[in-house]
């Protein structure tokens, strides 16, 4: 039994750093309506940047996230500043933005072989950190310290992001947006410069993940892939722009995963998460938190 | 020089060129590369049908492709069935997935779908993966399927050299484009495009759309099959990752989305113009500069999406219009 209870707790750990990684993901949607689907390549990217970082400087691991964030929120700030901002002009009547997700997926395709090009295909990895497998024992369960500082990390960044969409000026321009645009136009708000905003923050989100991961994870360009689909499914079950949802989805599918390789190949655990997202699909598109758009 | 001639007479041109082609081309590998021109015009023309009349984002045509793949091996290898008549029941079997996929996703909205359908592709994909045999059925999990080189002919869908599987593959992607011009022209197309640009207006005109988009999903990967099975006799060695990879789907809507979605010619000119540019790359990068293709589609896909959101398609047949005009004068008036 107790067996079970670490492979819970742990799942739990691991599945939030899944959230966090997907909720860059559920903020953009939330407010560009737009499936990203070069968000797996923009954690490769906050990888990376968390990776060099560490490397060049000497830095701690986590104090990466000064040079991190920032970089990353530029990043998207501009990608979608210069890249997608130009065919949502040129679509402005279309509800359903189809040319913008498969931009998206254009971009996916840049970023990953163009890191291939730059970073060579081989593993890298920080070697000899203080955080690399790291246990806590905890009522005779293990626990790995990096996760659980990716669990907090994930807690902190949903309130963090929850908080600013709440309370700033700024944030409550976003929401208005993300809920008519057409309306937060006619209100003044610069409904572009929101949209560079929303993909910045998302994109920022997606650093801190890369920056909680690179302690105990591989880094190699198409990284990105293993958590692309994997984040688009948490932002389903969890419900497509729901900060709080994608954090729970993320949740889910860590304890699957953990538990379910107790009785099963790992990749069976693979195909019963598919399965869940379909049925999810069908019969809750809306998800566990999901507002039901009309768009 | 009527009307006609000036619309038919390019098609007539390329056709005889695509023809005679092979008793120019005597290099084995750029026989090769022609095929797999054909290869990928045949599947995004099949895809266009419910990708781009339809106008949804179905991104998961790599199931359909594998189904066909695998339908016609299992039954050649396991059962002595001609590949032949497995590329039918393998076209038959993927017709059923697609319209259970089609049937609660087709009531999403365009996001949606577009995972729906990736899902359902990799969710197959892992599954296979995972199943080395099915009862009786030997799938062999990841390490896929080999199909013997023994008994070449026409029956077993097996030569020795690439010429006949040009020519197949040809005659598929000239019925291909035939049935899509019918298509285009018939109500169904006209249902099609109205439920993809209007739902409810179309809806409100009593147009079944949710109807025209099953009969053109079931159609789609019906044809997708075919094409698994032809990649399986021509290759002689399927697994999940080479015909169920989600790379295919993706390259196949780039294409489309290039050519021009929804146009005939589109997806024509989509695969003329990218697939040289994966193989060439692949021959003279491939080792010093892996996945430049894929920069360059990616590079490629965003400036046509800024700058003809319709695809090339569309200022090409401008261009040509305009120099058949200044030519032979204003026969397109009419």
């Amino acid at each position: 039994m107790r067996f079970i209870l670490e492979d819970i707790i742990n799942g739990i750990l691991m599945g939030s750093i899944y959230g966090l990684a997907a909720l860059g993901l559920t903020v953009i949607f939330g407010v560009l309506k737009v499936i990203n689907f070069a968000h797996g390549s923009l954690l490769m990217v906050g990888m990376y940047v968390a990776y060099w970082a560490v490397i060049l400087t000497g830095l701690h691991p986590y104090l990466a996230l000064v040079i991190v964030v920032p970089v990353m929120f530029l990043f998207g700030y501009f990608l979608q500043d210069i890249v997608i901002k130009p065919i949502f002009k040129a679509e402005k009547a279309v509800r359903e933005p189809i040319t913008v997700i498969i931009v998206t997926t254009g971009v996916w395709y840049i970023l990953d072989n163009l890191s291939l090009l730059v970073f060579g295909p081989q593993y890298r990895n920080l070697q000899d950190n203080p955080l690399r497998g790291k246990m806590l024992e905890v009522g005779g369960m293990l626990l790995s310290v990096p996760r659980l500082w990716g669990f907090f990390a994930a807690l902190l960044t949903a309130l963090a992001i929850y908080l600013f969409f709440q309370k700033t000026r700024t944030g409550r321009a976003i929401r208005a947006t993300s809920i008519d645009r057409e309306a937060a136009s006619l209100q003044g708000i610069n409904q572009y410069k929101v949209y560079n905003l929303a993909v910045g923050i998302g994109t920022a989100a997606a650093g801190i993940a890369g920056v909680s991961l690179v302690p105990f994870y591989n880094i190699f360009p198409s990284v990105g892939v293993l958590f692309d689909i994997k984040c688009f499914i948490i932002v389903v079950l969890g419900g497509l722009g729901s900060i709080a949802g994608a954090l729970l989805g993320g949740m889910i599918i860590g304890v699957i995963e953990y538990v379910g390789t107790q009785f099963m190949a790992a990749t069976w655990t693979e195909a019963i998460v598919y399965g869940l997202f379909l049925v999810f699909l069908f019969l809750k598109p809306s998800g566990l938190f999901g507002v039901k758009y009309e768009w | 020089m009527g009307r006609n001639t000036i619309r038919i007479g390019p098609l007539v041109l390329a056709g005889v060129i695509a023809l005679g082609l092979p008793l120019a081309v005597r290099s084995v590998t750029y026989l090769h590369i022609l095929v797999l021109l054909y290869l990928y015009a045949y599947l995004t023309t099949s895809w266009n049908l419910v990708g781009g009349f339809a106008g949804v984002l179905p991104l998961g045509h790599s199931a359909f492709v594998g189904i066909g793949a695998y339908t016609s091996t299992v039954l050649s290898l396991q059962y002595g069935i001609s590949p032949w008549i497995g590329m039918m029941i393998g076209g038959i079997l993927a017709a059923i997935v697609g319209v259970i996929i089609g049937l609660p996703t087709f009531k999403m909205r365009g996001a949606y779908f577009a995972l729906a359908t990736i899902a359902f592709a990799e969710g197959i994909r892992v599954m296979v993966e995972n199943i080395d045999n099915l009862g009786p059925i030997i799938l062999n999990g990841p390490r896929g399927l080999q199909i013997p080189p023994l008994n070449t002919g026409l029956l077993n869908f097996m030569f020795a050299t690439k010429e006949p599987y040009y020519y197949i593959i040809l005659f598929m992607l000239a019925g291909v484009l035939l049935l899509t011009y019918a298509i285009s022209r018939s109500k169904l197309g006209h249902y099609l495009v109205a439920g993809g640009e209007e739902p409810e207006a179309a809806m409100a005109l009593g147009v079944n759309v949710a109807r025209a988009k099953l009969i053109a999903m079931a159609m789609s990967s019906f044809l997708t099959a075919f094409a698994g099975t032809f990649w399986a006799q021509f290759t002689l060695y399927i697994h999940p990752k080479s015909v169920m990879s989600l790379d295919i789907s993706f390259e196949i809507a780039f294409i489309a989305l290039i050519g021009g979605r929804g146009s005939i010619a589109g997806p024509v000119l989509g695969a003329l113009l990218l697939r040289p540019v994966t193989d060439f790359s692949r021959i003279y990068f491939g080792g010093k500069l892996p996945g430049l293709h894929l920069i360059i589609f990616g590079v490629v896909l965003i400036l046509v999406m800024i700058y003809q959101p319709r695809g090339l398609q569309e200022p090409l047949t401008r261009a040509y219009r305009s120099v058949t005009k200044k030519l032979f004068g204003h026969t397109e008036a009419a």
